[in-house]
């Protein structure tokens, strides 16, 4: 499991991809926050790829939430492929899988 | 099997990763599957992180005493920190709704573990998380659903 969270950001199509690795926690979730939010300025759609987090803890969830809502209030789109079975079992017991638009694949990502 | 692992963890969160490491394989050891594994495993880190923000104010030069001890029946862990006392209401739970942003953590640990406890001791705060081997507590259905 990588110890370190990590991210980059690219652009497809249109759409900010943000792809993240790692584990995010108490520790990494700022930094993830900060990332997303940046991430949101001058586009109109963000996507988180979460295939490579093999971690994420409530402080995590929060952030995305945090970055959900910011989007929303901004008119833009944000959406999370990719989803491990880790991360989507921490969304699932959290009853959040409703709350995110969630894609399969980066290509369902960038055509929704 | 039974066993006894004691760690003292630092209150800073690059160490939740080693502390994390730790009860995963505690609970692949006793038998859990890869699922309930991550599960406890994040029940426990649930625990640790509320202690370093709220115990400890986000104070990072403190320590937080886990210990896994197991029996064929069960695992227990238990948090010993000496910070301040958890507000009552908060770990009591708030509703979850898709506008909160905190409360999840406290949600999640009750989700996972069969038993969660807080006890006030000489000096300091005690969490205790048991799980029992024989339950499917925290395990998600194929239909997306959480078992109650």
């Amino acid at each position: 499991m990588d110890r370190q969270m990590g991210s980059s950001t690219r652009i497809e199509r249109g759409v900010t991809i943000v792809d993240v690795v790692g584990q995010i926690d108490l520790g990494s979730s700022p930094i993830l926050r900060k990332t997303l939010l940046e991430s949101l300025n001058g586009t109109k759609s963000v996507a988180i790829n979460l295939s490579a987090v093999k971690y994420i803890d409530s402080s995590g969830i929060a952030s995305l939430l945090e970055v959900l809502k910011e989007a929303r209030n901004s008119n833009k789109r944000f959406v999370l492929f990719g989803v491990s079975g880790a991360v989507l079992q921490v969304l699932q017991l959290t009853h959040l899988t409703g709350v995110f638009e969630i894609c399969e694949t980066e290509e369902q990502a960038l055509i929704a | 099997m039974d066993f006894h692992l004691k760690l003292i963890v630092p209150s800073d969160p690059r160490f939740l990763s080693i502390a994390r490491a730790a009860v995963s394989e505690v609970s692949a050891i006793c038998g859990l599957s890869e699922e309930l594994c991550r599960g406890v495993t994040l029940a426990v880190d649930e625990g640790l992180a509320n202690i370093i923000r709220h115990a400890y104010r986000n104070r990072y030069d403190q320590e937080i005493e886990l210990n896994c001890q197991t029996d064929s029946n069960r695992i227990v862990f238990t948090l010993l920190d000496w910070g301040e006392p958890p507000d009552l209401a908060r770990i009591c739970g708030q509703p979850l709704d898709d506008v909160s942003l905190t409360g999840r953590g406290t949600h999640l640990m009750k989700a996972i573990m069969d038993e969660v406890y807080y006890e006030r001791v000489p000096g300091g705060n005690r969490v205790r998380l048991v799980k029992h081997l024989s339950s499917d507590k925290g395990r998600i259905d194929n239909d997306g659903s959480v078992p109650h």
